[in-house]
């Protein structure tokens, strides 16, 4: 039987970060990356989720963006069930938060982090079966995390997108992934030169090297 | 609607502990974790008072952690007299 509700060109990207501390950059990453599709003419949609109640200072949040070829069907669903690419704005959410719940086989998960994929796959409990690579990168040393409660209620953000540390992560995101064009990012992100120092230095690993390696 | 009102959670909120909840582990909130250096420790339990979520716990000697609800947010760092009490990074620990 035939999956009525299947979206094959349609792409999920969820962004886990810390409550407060980078809530925006979270949104920042989602509303970059799915801006720079939007001007490449794709069908595009940015949300967070609220449920994670994220004015709780640390507390695991996830933002989510679409991308799609075709018209989103599933524009009222509220969650990502099943993401294509997985970032964390921060090392630590590797240990004890649930953040490949779902995934796609050939994931990416990208982190912003000074450790090598080697150290942070050993915390990575549950759902590597369908990981395909992880990407690091440095994005502290790039941009300072913004910290703003401008936009958190969906209101205008006065900071502007990809001003912090959030357009060198959604720089690795287009390295690892290929989604958008990264000069379609570029237009998008006020923070060109982290972004771009993150293209260059972003790392990909393969997730069976790291499998193999034990 | 088939589910009791009583029953239905109201966003984030659950029932308030009396020694543990398992409704609400908050130890993967933790970024920093403390480590406390027990030779200095006095067992004043400034910290333990501090505590926002109870996760100081007291001993004959000197106090330990309960790091299933520590959420790492340093006060008990910040209030400690003798400081003995570092915050150290999470992912240095493998447990």
């Amino acid at each position: 039987m035939t999956n009525l509700f299947e979206e094959p060109g349609l792409k999920q990207i969820t962004v886990w970060a810390r409550g407060v501390y980078e809530n925006k950059e979270a949104r920042d990453v989602v509303v970059a990356v799915t801006e720079a599709a939007a001007l490449e003419g794709k069908f595009v949609q940015a949300w967070e989720n609220y449920v994670d109640l994220p004015d709780r200072i640390y507390v695991p949040v996830r933002a989510y963006g679409k991308i799609s070829d075709q018209e989103i069907e599933s524009k009222y669903v509220y969650e990502n069930e099943t993401p294509d690419i997985v970032a964390l704005t921060e090392e630590t959410l590797v240990k004890g938060v649930d953040i490949l719940a779902g995934i796609k086989p050939g994931a990416v998960l990208v982190i912003n982090t000074k450790r090598p994929a080697e150290y942070l796959f050993k915390f990575i409990k549950k759902g590597t079966e369908n990981l395909a690579s992880i990407v690091t990168v440095d994005a502290n040393s790039l941009a300072k995390s913004i910290i703003t409660l401008s936009g958190a209620e969906g209101a205008t953000d006065a900071s502007g997108i990809g001003k912090g540390m959030g357009a060198a992560l959604a720089a690795a995101i287009v390295k690892a992934t290929g989604i958008v064009q990264f000069e379609s990012l570029l237009k998008i992100v006020e923070n060109k030169n982290a972004a771009k120092k993150a293209f260059e230095k972003a790392q990909v690993v393969d997730v069976k090297t790291l499998v193999n390696a034990g | 609607m088939s589910v009791p009102v009583k029953e239905v959670p109201f966003a984030g909120t659950v029932p308030s502990p009396k020694t543990e909840n398992e409704g609400m582990i908050t130890g993967n909130w933790r970024t920093r974790r403390p480590v406390l250096d027990a030779d200095k420790c006095t067992n004043c339990l400034i910290c333990w008072i501090s505590c926002p979520d109870s996760s100081v716990n007291q001993n004959a000697d000197v106090v330990s952690f309960n790091l299933k609800y520590c959420k790492g947010c340093g006060i008990c760092n910040e209030v400690c007299p003798v400081g003995a009490i570092s915050l150290a990074p999470e992912l240095d620990f493998e447990d």
